[in-house]
Formats: structure tokens, C-alpha cells, sequence
């Protein structure tokens, strides 16, 4: 690991001296997490065992209901322990606060990446390798699952189990690899791209992060206490009345991963409308900001609502309510309305920040301009509004009201048109450039090329007589996958290989990070491709076992899902041995020409020494003269030179 | 030139997949034939987007490749109104056109003829009943349809949500607790089709399967003549299984176990024929053993088998069905 070097550490070191013996306990950190966790579980504890007991309610130790509180109870005691409510609390009781006081901000050692930091890069850093912490978790969940498909019948796991590991799979690779993995490349690159210090608020940053962690744990407990086997999607009845335990850790997991992407998307809308550079339009907006900014509207407007199918799940089962308890007048399908109602544009959360990295790899890389670029932002803005009108296309065969269909059915076929727009102006873009096959370059192609049968396997799902065919199958698993996996996860794998050098201050292997990219776009394919001859087949989703004559080729795509995830291992050492001792890296090893890449990598620890002064658009590559940003002293020679 | 060249070679390569691998099941319905059609309309435009698409980038990769110690920059085009234009106008025609089809498609699909028969289905975890009203309430755990003519089925389902498909068939549709929903079949081929429930609906969901079976018009007429003689018998009790045979075809266990005197032959949970001797494993009496095993099912689990597939909801059987049942399988008269 490196330590973020140089900058003003005497200026912002912390007040006073560090404390000693017990009070080291009072102080905020991993000594003070323990027994503040062990304090707000007494409390939750009581409480509910108080009303219980005041209100006569038997059984009074109901594990369930205590289960719940303290899922609510607990991570406020870890937060609060870590030191992640200081500030505001010192604040609300009146004692003195400096707001100044840069004493969280920076890495100065490996350390300072374990506490509640305030600084947007090591936050960055923090959640990149969190997630990726999740990603490879989930991952292995899927080489279980393939190890079971291998051979028809049952060889490792039992069906409860297998449910369980699809739905844990696909919520850790939801909710804690892809949404938090681009939020966090945006933390560490926006701040820079627009010439921003920090983020807007950068205690409440750090706050967002610690709560992944949190709602990561969940979501994994909830594989370890069995029960949690009715999908990532947690249908009604199923996993509302008929509910076990491992359910309320999904329900409180994604409470607490939608307040973390809430916060963070509160942050980056604050951060982009307020904090730009002088100069910085949002016509001279690099397309990543443009890209988050869309999708930080997304998660504000939506995230609330899976909040809200959660809550009510969770109500049905503990509090007796009964939302979707059909048996007593609830409406079973209501669940679905609302879920989907976010999670259509959680699909766009998962996919417009990737159209972001892949417009500055593609220009970069290209050696010019995005082609059509005002075009590109409000083709953005057309997902962001098209998004919220298509959410029950998922739910063609749902038993909904039939008149629905074909109106869902037509929005659903519109959005081809703007994503479409941005596939043909990324093109266009390659059109006459000077291609470098970097390997953040090859992940962008590979991202375009299969976005493209990720998409048009999307027009088959859209067209609602091919749905009902193929809804609940192997075509839809393959469809979700050529669009999270051929599309979300090799643009976060060309983010992570792009911005490598300005987060570590030093190269990746270049000839590792090709293969990586070659044996996972072999491996995917092998993998995903087939499953949608299998789904058209006959063969349903979420099955651990399947007809005899799916034999064969699900062995063949076992074989590849083992060898995809294989892949993974060679993406993972180069990561780790190039953060050790990789080559230093320049500031601009890319000759891009976007701000982040004007100062040194790592950037100084208030990113920089000077304002930037924003004079042209991203992407003027090719423009003879044409700059994007300067600093102070070059300003003043230009101004100089234009008087003369 | 050249890309126009690696265009056609793409689209060829695409076409030939699609062609000789044989992707779609051999329909067995009017519905899935009209499905099938909306199928290569939507291929044929997807082929042409995809060809393009691939053409541009392979033809990109080498033509404007960077040699190693160029590092000047590309030209600096910065869009192209008329392009733009195209590329936004012509994909909006052409997923209209699909739009437009695939609603037509959508509403032959759920058009039901005066002539048709019907069919009541109940899911439940995890297993299938089928249920002719116009045939004295005839049920039967696998769904057997004459030919030509169409059916409607009108599913409902007693627990959680499961999903009612037939692949051949095409067609398919959620079955939800508290709702009624519908679902059109035509079937227009002879065969033994699988009945796959493709809504995940809890441990036993990959084992939920029964079978659609397509028979000529004479040949159901006479099955459901048939059937309901030995239906008629039972509840008479005079001869057969007596009551205890109309319980197990009504609930649904003939659509996962065996049992020779039902005339059932599944294999989803253990084969009942034999329950003298698993009474026996069990250490248990044969009668107390076979009532344990319908109310509990979880109680004595046989090797071979697993845990919480069996529905848990036969324990709510009115005692005279429940006793009529037992009876039925321990053979006793």
C-alpha cells in the first residue's frame, strides 16, 4: 500500500496528543467498537424485551423480533463506535467543534484505510476494495452453483442450499459489488474530474462507506443462518409470510446498502452542482460526471421505494400487518410494482456510470473526441426519464392487469433508441482515431461488443409474446449476465485499469492485464452464450437440477464458468503485486485530458495546490491549441500572451 | 468497401447460428407458433444491428490501429447532425415495427374461441392439480388436452406464487395466490410435454414438474369417459380404492409418487408401493406410520430423498378424507 504523500499534514493534524491508557477506549476506533456495539445491542435488547413484557405479547424472547431490532440496533453501536457520529454529535451537545479540522482527511499509512476517513480518494479506495472483497465472495458462490449444474441431479448441495447461494450470489453482486463499485471510481474521480477539493460533504462520505461493510455482513449472515432462499428479488408470499430468518438479514442488509447509496448519491449531486471549477459548464462536463450525476437522480428518486417493499416485507412478517398477506386482502403483486419500480432503474444505476468510464476510455484511447457529445449527455437524461416508465415489463407474465402489457412493451423498445444512440456515437468515435489497446481499451470494446447482444437479447425480453415464452428461464439468466457482467463489470474492470495509476501512484502489469481481459472474454462468452439456447429449451431459472437432456452443454458451461473464474485470480494478483511494486506511474500516463490526470498521481491530499480554471471541453483531442483545464500560472501567461 | 465486406462476413456468421442451431422447440401450439414468428422478426433485425456493429469495430481495430511510436492524436470530428439523426430515427422505426407485431401476436395469442374447454389448475409447493369442470370435476395430476381444441386454463394457487409453463406450448403464466389467472392454449401437436413451474417457489421448486399430454379428440373422450367410471366408483366406495382413491388423485399425490392401485407412477417423492417396508425402517406401524408421514411429512424422511419438498398442508385434510386416505394406502378394506 502507499501512503497519499506530501501537502499540509502539519497544518491538519488532530488536536493534541493522541489519548492514553483507558481512555484509549473512549476514543474513536476499533477499541471503542466492541463495547459500543456490545452497548446499543444491550439497548435494542431491552427495549424490545420491555414493550414485550409491559404488553403481556408472548413468546417475550422472539427471535425473530429481536433479530430484527438489533439488525437496526447494532451497526449504529459499530458506527458509532468507530467514530463515524463524532462530529455530529459533538456538535448537537454543544461542545466545540473546529470545521477545519482535517485530522480524518488522508492516508498517511495502511492504517488510516481502516477508520473513518474523510478524504474522497482513500473512500474511494476503501470502497473499490470492499466490494471487490464481495465481488469475489459472490463469485465463488457462482463456482458452487456451477459445480452443482454440472452433472443433472443432486452431487454437492441441497435444494434449500442452492436457493440460498443464487440469491446471496445475486444480491452480494447487486448491492455490494456493482452500485458501491461505481460509486466508488466516482468517489475517487469526480472531485478530481470537476477540480473540487473533496465532495461536497465529506463526513457524510465516510459515513456511507462504513455502512457497506455493515449491510456486506448482513447479506452474507444471511447465507450463514439458513433461509434466505427466495431470490434476490424476495418475492411476496414467498419470502414475506413464509419467511426464516436468513430473509430479515436480506431486509435489513438492503436497508442498509440503499441508505449508503442514497447518501453517496446525495453527495455526488451536491458535490457536481456545486463544486465545479471555475469555467467547468455542464457542457464541458466530462460524459463519467455526466454519467453519475443521471445516476445519482436515479438512486435518490428510486431507492426509496425498494426501501419501502423491504419495510413492508419485513412489517408482514414480525409486526403482523399485511401488505401482501393475501389471506387477509393484501395484494400480492403490489410487492412486485414497487420492487420493480426501483430495480428497473437499478438496472440503469448499474449501467449508465459504466457508459460514463467507457466514454473516457474510448476517447482517450481513441485519440479523439466523443463524437456527438451533447447527445451523448441528453441521451443519459432520456434513460434517466424513459427508466422510471418500463418497470413492468418484468412482470409480463406476473398476472398483472393485461391492458398494462403493450404500453410497458413500447417504452421498453423506445430506451433501445437512446442506448442505441450512444453505442453508434462510440463508434463513430473509433471512426479515424489512433487506437491504443490499452488494456482499459479492450475492456471498453469488449463492454461495447457484448452490450450489444446484451441489449438485443433485451429487445426479445421487451417484445412481450417472446417474454411469456422466455421469462423465468436460462435466457433471462443470460440476458441479466451479457448486460451486469459483459457490461457493468468489464467497464469497472477498464475504470479499475484506467484510473489504476492516479489511486496507487503506480503502473499495472500491462501484459497481465491483457490476459486477464482475453481470458475473461473467452470465458464469459463460453459461459453465458449457450444459457440462452437452454432457457429457449425448456429449461427455468433458479433450479438445481434440470432434465437429462440439458446435460451436456451444462457441463460444457461449467467447465468455462470455472475457467471465467479462474480469470479472476490473474486480475487479483496483478492488482495486488502491482500496488506493492509496480512500476511509479506518471501523472498523465494516458495523455488524457480530463483534470484528474493534470496532477501528480497519487493527487496531492487536497487534490490541488491550485484551482483549476476550465477553458474548453473534455475531449479536444486532435484540436490543435485546445485545452481543457489550466492552472493559475499558465492562466496568466495565456492572458499575457493574448494582451500582446 | 472493405467494411461493407466485414459486415456481410458478420451477418453470415450470425445467420448461420441462428439457422442451424435449432433454438426454438418444436411448437405444439397454434400460440407458440405465432410466438415463434414474432421470434425470427426480431432475429432478422437483431442480425442486421449486430452485423453492423461488429463490422464497424473489427474493421476500427485494424484499420485504425495506433503503430507503437505514433502518438499523434485522431481527427478531430465532433459529431455529425445527419448521422445522428439517422441513427436515432431508423432504430425508432424499426423497434416500432417490433412493437406493433409483437402486440398483434399479444392479442391472437389471448383471443379464446366460443368452442373451447376448460380447465381449472391449483399449484401449490410443489406440486400440480388439473381440474375439468365440464367433466363432473374430474381431477388428475397431469394435464391431458384433446387436439385442436382450445383450452383455457384458469389457475389459482393455494400458497405462494408458482409459474405455469408448457415449452412446446409457448405459453405461460405466473399462478398467484388470492388472484384467478388465465392462460389460452390451442394444441395442434400429438405428444407428452412437460409441465415446469418457472417461479421460484421455495425448497422444491427444481422438483415441481407434471406433464401435458396431447391426445386425439376420441382418444380423451374416452380417457375422461373412463376416468370418471373409476372416479364415480371410488367416492361410491363400492369397488377400486373407494374414497381414498378420490382423495389422492384430488390432492395431488399422483404427481409425485407411485402407487400402483392409483395408477400413478412418479418419481418426485418415494414410491408408495413400498410402504410397508419403509413402515418397517421406520420402526413404526404401518397405519401410524402412513398417517405421521401425510401430516408431518418431514417426520421420517426416506433415503434417497429430501426434507420440506412434500406440501406441509395436508395436515388441514377433514378427518374423513384424511382416514380415507390412509386406508387407501395401507390397503386395508
Amino acid at each position: 500500500m502507499t501512503s497519499v504523500a506530501v501537502g499540509h499534514e502539519e497544518l491538519h493534524t488532530g488536536p493534541g496528543q493522541s489519548p492514553r491508557g483507558w481512555r484509549r477506549l473512549l476514543a474513536p476506533g476499533w477499541l471503542r467498537v466492541p463495547w459500543m456495539t456490545a452497548l446499543f445491542f444491550g439497548i435494542g435488547l431491552g427495549i424490545t424485551l420491555l414493550i414485550r413484557w409491559v404488553e403481556g405479547w408472548p413468546p417475550l424472547w422472539d427471535w425473530q423480533v429481536i433479530t430484527t431490532v438489533e439488525l437496526a440496533a447494532v451497526p449504529f453501536g459499530f458506527l458509532a463506535g468507530l467514530g463515524g457520529f463524532d462530529y455530529w454529535a459533538g456538535y448537537a451537545i454543544g461542545s466545540p467543534t473546529r470545521p477545519d479540522d482535517h485530522s480524518g482527511h488522508g492516508a498517511h499509512s495502511w492504517r488510516d484505510y481502516f477508520r473513518v476517513n474523510t478524504d474522497h480518494k482513500v473512500i474511494g479506495i476503501q470502497y473499490l476494495t470492499t466490494t471487490i472483497f464481495f465481488f469475489v465472495a459472490a463469485g465463488l458462490m457462482a463456482m458452487i452453483m456451477r459445480a452443482e449444474l454440472a452433472r443433472p441431479g443432486m452431487q454437492f448441495v441441497g435444494n434449500q442450499v442452492f436457493n440460498e447461494l443464487f440469491s446471496v450470489h445475486a444480491a452480494l453482486m447487486i448491492f455490494l459489488f456493482i452500485i458501491p463499485a461505481f460509486a466508488g471510481l466516482g468517489n475517487f474521480v469526480i472531485p478530481l474530474m470537476i477540480g473540487a477539493p473533496d465532495m461536497a460533504f465529506p463526513r457524510l462520505n465516510a459515513l456511507s462507506f462504513w455502512l457497506l461493510p455493515v449491510a456486506g455482513l448482513m447479506m452474507l449472515s444471511s447465507f450463514l443462518v439458513p433461509g434466505f432462499g427466495c431470490g434476490w428479488t424476495g418475492y411476496a408470499p414467498l419470502c414475506s409470510t413464509h419467511q426464516e430468518l436468513g430473509a430479515v438479514f436480506f431486509n435489513m442488509g438492503v436497508q442498509w446498502a440503499g441508505a449508503s447509496s442514497i447518501m453517496t448519491a446525495l453527495n455526488f449531486l451536491v458535490t457536481i452542482i456545486t463544486m465545479r471549477a471555475p469555467g467547468m459548464t455542464f457542457w464541458r462536463l466530462p460524459l463519467l460526471v455526466w454519467a453519475n450525476f443521471t445516476t445519482s437522480l436515479l438512486v435518490v428518486i428510486a431507492t426509496p421505494f425498494i426501501a419501502g417493499s423491504q419495510f413492508m416485507t419485513m412489517f408482514d412478517h414480525i409486526m403482523h400487518t399485511n401488505f401482501f398477506n393475501y389471506e387477509a386482502g393484501g395484494y400480492v403483486l403490489g410487492y412486485q410494482h414497487i420492487f420493480w419500480f426501483y430495480s428497473h432503474p437499478a438496472v440503469y444505476i448499474m449501467m449508465l456510470p459504466g457508459f460514463g468510464i467507457v466514454s473516457e476510455v474510448i476517447s482517450t484511447f481513441a485519440r479523439k473526441p466523443i463524437f456527438g457529445y451533447r447527445l451523448m449527455a441528453l441521451s443519459l437524461m432520456a434513460i434517466l426519464v424513459l427508466g422510471f416508465s418500463v418497470w413492468a415489463h418484468h412482470m409480463f407474465v406476473s398476472g398483472m392487469a393485461p391492458w398494462l402489457r403493450v404500453p410497458m412493451m413500447v417504452t421498453s423498445v423506445v430506451i433501445a433508441v437512446p442506448t442505441g444512440i450512444k453505442v453508434f456515437s462510440w463508434l463513430a468515435t473509433l471512426w479515424e482515431g489512433k487506437l491504443n489497446f490499452s488494456t482499459p481499451m479492450l475492456f471498453a470494446l469488449g463492454f461495447v461488443s457484448m452490450f450489444v447482444i446484451g441489449g438485443l437479447s433485451g429487445i426479445y425480453l421487451a417484445a412481450v409474446p417472446i417474454d411469456i415464452h422466455v421469462s423465468d428461464t436460462y435466457f433471462v439468466v443470460a440476458h441479466i449476465h451479457y448486460v451486469l457482467f459483459g457490461g457493468s463489470l468489464f467497464t469497472i474492470f477498464a475504470g479499475i485499469y484506467y484510473w489504476f495509476p492516479k489511486m496507487t501512484g503506480r503502473m499495472y502489469n500491462e501484459k497481465l492485464g491483457k490476459l486477464h481481459f482475453w481470458l475473461t472474454f473467452i470465458g464469459f462468452n463460453a459461459t453465458f452464450f449457450p444459457m440462452h439456447y437452454l432457457g429457449i429449451q425448456g429449461m427455468p431459472r433458479r433450479v438445481s437440477d434440470y432434465a437429462p437432456r440439458f446435460a451436456d452443454l451444462n457441463f460444457f458451461i461449467s467447465i468455462a464458468s470455472f475457467f471465467l473464474g479462474a480469470s479472476t485470480l490473474v486480475f487479483l494478483y496483478n492488482m495486488i503485486v502491482s500496488w506493492v511494486r509496480g512500476e511509479p506511474a506518471p501523472a498523465n500516463p494516458w495523455r488524457a485530458n480530463t483534470i484528474e490526470w493534470q496532477v501528480s498521481s497519487p493527487p496531492p491530499i487536497f487534490n490541488f495546490d491550485e484551482v483549476p480554471q476550465v477553458v474548453g471541453g473534455p475531449y479536444e483531442y486532435g484540436v490543435p491549441g485546445a485545452r481543457h483545464a489550466v492552472f493559475n500560472g499558465d492562466r496568466v501567461v495565456e492572458e499575457e500572451e493574448v494582451k500582446a | 468497401m472493405r467494411l461493407v465486406a466485414v459486415g456481410l462476413g458478420a451477418a453470415a456468421v450470425a445467420t448461420a447460428v441462428a439457422l442451424f442451431v435449432p433454438w426454438l422447440p418444436t411448437p405444439a401450439s397454434k400460440q407458440a407458433d405465432r410466438i415463434d414468428f414474432v421470434f425470427w422478426f426480431v432475429t432478422v433485425i437483431c442480425i442486421a444491428i449486430f452485423a453492423l456493429v461488429v463490422a464497424v469495430i473489427l474493421y476500427a481495430v485494424v484499420r485504425f490501429r495506433a503503430r507503437p511510436d505514433d502518438d499523434s492524436d485522431g481527427a478531430p470530428i465532433h459529431g455529425h447532425t445527419g448521422l445522428e439523426i439517422a441513427w436515432t430515427a431508423v432504430p425508432a422505426i424499426l423497434v416500432t415495427a417490433i412493437a406493433v407485431v409483437s402486440a398483434v401476436a399479444l392479442a391472437q395469442n389471448d383471443r379464446l374461441p366460443k368452442k373451447h374447454i376448460r380447465v381449472n389448475v391449483t399449484a401449490q409447493q410443489f406440486a400440480w392439480t388439473f381440474q375439468y369442470p365440464a367433466s363432473k370435476g374430474l381431477t388428475t395430476s397431469s394435464l391431458r388436452l384433446p387436439l385442436g381444441e382450445a383450452v383455457e386454463l384458469k389457475m389459482q394457487s393455494k400458497d405462494v406464487i408458482h409459474s405455469f409453463w408448457v415449452p412446446q406450448f409457448g405459453q405461460k403464466q405466473d399462478v398467484v395466490p388470492g388472484i384467478t389467472t388465465r392462460l389460452v392454449i390451442t394444441p395442434k401437436r400429438l405428444g407428452t410435454y412437460p409441465v415446469v413451474c418457472t417461479e421460484l417457489c421455495g425448497e422444491g421448486h427444481a422438483l415441481m414438474r407434471s406433464q401435458a399430454i396431447v391426445m386425439k379428440p376420441a382418444a380423451f373422450a374416452a380417457w375422461v369417459k373412463a376416468a370418471q367410471q373409476a372416479a364415480a366408483k371410488a367416492s361410491g366406495g363400492a369397488a377400486g380404492g373407494g374414497p381414498g382413491l378420490a382423495v389422492f388423485n384430488n390432492q395431488g399425490c399422483s404427481a409425485c409418487h407411485t402407487f400402483k392401485p392409483a395408477g400413478s407412477s412418479a418419481t418426485t417423492g418415494p414410491d408408495l408401493d413400498n410402504l410397508a417396508a419403509d413402515a418397517q425402517r421406520a420402526g413404526q406401524p404401518l397405519d401410524a406410520f402412513v398417517r405421521e408421514s401425510i401430516i408431518d411429512p418431514n417426520a421420517y424422511i426416506e433415503k434417497g430423498y429430501q426434507p420440506n419438498i412434500m406440501p406441509r398442508t395436508f395436515k388441514s385434510l377433514p378427518k374423513q378424507q384424511l382416514d380415507a386416505l390412509v386406508q387407501f394406502l395401507t390397503g386395508a378394506k
